[in-house]
């Protein structure tokens, strides 16, 4: 994990549209910069780049964007679960499918893997953390992985 | 259910009994020179009992049961006991189902526009919680939270209708009734005096948690933290005494588990003779609750200790080789037990191992027990996704501390945000 910070390239671009949609285009951007009332900072690393925004509450949600400008992968690190049908799109509905089919509350974690969508949800009350992506638009040499 | 019931009390007063013998022992040891006829006040009763079944709906493993009895405000004899609440050290207050807390008069908490509160709660499984914020005294043993802010979760469907900035999902299940929750409530007694903290105090901040409803009209809305009629509080941080934190003592069960298991929640760290901290190792945690587990060389930083997790929620199937059980989606089927040591570290840089088993959760459910200390399942999909959470098996044949944040606990510095220990 701290090997692939160090070999991160840093490259601020400036304050950007914030938060595109799960395997839409980048520039599908905007719907949300309301509701995160944050700061974009966008980094590009070896095969993809980076859209992490921070909110004054201390939310953070993390987009990956392939060299095509598709966006393969979010990720969430905040105190409440952020808008999931907004950070997913129409990959939402693999995961309401599997949150209705449960049968008991476990806490621990939920996680989902459908045919083209891996999504972790985890962490506690005052402190979720997560992630989502999808395996068929990760970009050529690039690891599910980075999405954390 | 009854027959389960009635093997429970019988563990619980040999655990009292087994608790006095121990408290005679050191009073005799300490006495060795001229005894000094000090006045004690009469120590607060600080413990309630926990009953490990398979809950109301006679299906939830691994969860801890307990009694709370709710009043209206300031009264004794307008009460009501509830049984089956969860205690849950992964989350902070009280949270009830209107069916529970039915028959009382519970005067409701407002907002600064005399709007009556209702709070959402979204859990890690995208379930969640919706109702009123009201008042009520909290009892627990001898210990009191008057005019507690209590969440009563509102069963039926809701009127007006659960704001959709509330539901992260959209359309994920509504745990508004005994079998969809498994419980009656739950009883947060985590490490953090609130359930938001500073962000709900001000609604401009966009946080999804407390709303008022005029005109049927759902908007987030601002609750200071103030104790009371404000945030939803962890009862224990509001007693007058033995409000540091809480212990969790569970007897040891077998490996394959065991039909039922009886324990205690006790108030208060280092308070009463019945909650020393001892030989306790304690490890801080971050401001989010979490503490690092080490596993074969690599660091989880998210790991946390958890009552209301039901099972060893670690690492991932993939990772151990594909054990995931093919009817239940989540939990472990390894072919045969499985061990794994791993270490903690605390933010105060205390680091102890740790050493657990799992074995296969078809064969361990298939029982019909409600008590197992080696069931498990997946945290994360690998990688910087996995963690450690160690929810109830963990706490079988342990004393497990939580600390709350902010709270004096003699002998522990180094932990402002609270802390576990065991």
């Amino acid at each position: 994990m701290k090997t692939i910070a160090r070999v991160l390239l840093i490259l601020t671009l400036g304050a950007a549209p914030a938060w595109a949609v799960l395997g839409e285009y980048e520039s599908s951007v905007s719907l949300d910069t309301q509701f995160m009332r944050g700061e974009d900072r966008v980094t590009s690393a070896q095969g993809y780049k980076l859209h992490q925004i921070t909110s004054p509450t201390g939310a953070v949600v993390t987009e990956y964007v392939s060299p095509e400008g598709k966006v393969f992968g979010v990720s969430w690190r905040a105190p409440v679960i952020p808008n999931l049908e907004k950070l997913l799109g129409s990959y939402i509905t693999p995961v309401q499918q599997a949150a209705q089919a449960q049968t008991r509350r476990r806490g621990g974690s939920f996680i989902v893997r459908a045919s083209d969508l891996v999504f972790v949800s985890g962490g506690h009350m005052r402190a979720f953390h997560g992630s989502a992506y999808v395996p068929s638009l990760l970009p050529k040499n690039v690891s599910a992985e980075v999405v954390r | 259910m009854t027959l389960k019931r009635h093997s429970v009390v019988p563990l619980a007063r040999l655990l009292a009994v087994m608790g006095g013998l121990i408290f005679v022992v050191s009073c005799s040891g300490g006495g060795s020179s001229t005894p000094t006829p000090t006045p004690t006040p009469t120590p607060t009763s600080n413990s309630v009992d926990l009953a490990v079944n398979l809950g109301p709906n006679g299906d939830y493993q691994n969860s801890l049961f307990t009694s709370v009895e709710v009043c209206e405000p300031g009264s004794t004899t307008n009460c009501t006991t509830v049984p089956d609440v969860l205690v849950d050290t992964g989350s902070y207050g009280l949270r009830l189902l209107s069916g529970a807390a039915g028959g009382l008069t519970l005067p409701p908490v407002t907002d600064s526009g005399g709007n009556d509160v209702q709070e959402c709660i979204v859990f890690v499984s995208m379930t969640y919680i919706w109702g009123p914020v009201v008042q009520a005294d909290i009892h627990l043993a001898g210990e009191s939270a008057s005019s507690a802010s209590v969440h009563i979760i509102t069963e039926g469907t809701p009127s007006p209708a659960v704001p959709s900035s509330c539901l992260p999902a959209n359309n994920q299940g509504d745990m508004n009734s005994v079998p969809a929750l498994g419980a009656n409530g739950i009883l947060g007694v985590g490490g953090l005096p609130q359930d938001c903290g500073s962000t709900c105090a001000d609604a401009s901040n966009g946080y999804p948690q407390y709303y008022s409803c005029p005109n049927g009209n759902c908007q987030i809305t601002s609750v200071p933290t103030t104790s009371t009629k404000g945030q939803v509080w962890n009862p224990v941080a509001l007693f007058s005494k033995d409000n540091n934190g809480v212990l969790v003592s569970l007897p040891s069960i077998a490996a394959g588990g065991a039909p039922t298991a009886a324990g205690s929640l006790i108030f208060g760290i280092g308070t009463q003779t019945n909650n020393a901290l001892g030989t306790a190792q304690v490890y801080a945690v971050t401001p989010d609750q979490y503490f690092t587990t080490t596993y074969n060389g690599t660091q989880y930083p998210l790991s946390y200790i958890d009552s209301g997790t039901t099972i060893l929620s670690f690492l991932d199937s993939g990772s151990l080789g594909g054990i995931e059980c093919l009817d239940y989606a989540g939990l472990y089927c390894p072919a045969t037990p499985l061990s794994f040591t791993v270490t903690n570290t605390g933010t105060n840089g205390t680091t102890g191992s740790l050493t657990f088993s799992i074995e296969n959760a078809d064969s361990l459910v298939s029982t019909g027990y409600a008590a197992f200390n080696d069931l498990g399942g997946d945290s994360g999909n690998g990688g910087s996704s996995d963690y450690f959470a160690f929810g109830v098996p963990f706490f079988y044949g342990r004393n497990v501390f939580v600390g709350i944040a902010g709270q004096t606990v003699t002998g522990v510095s180094n932990a402002p945000y609270g802390f576990w220990a065991y």
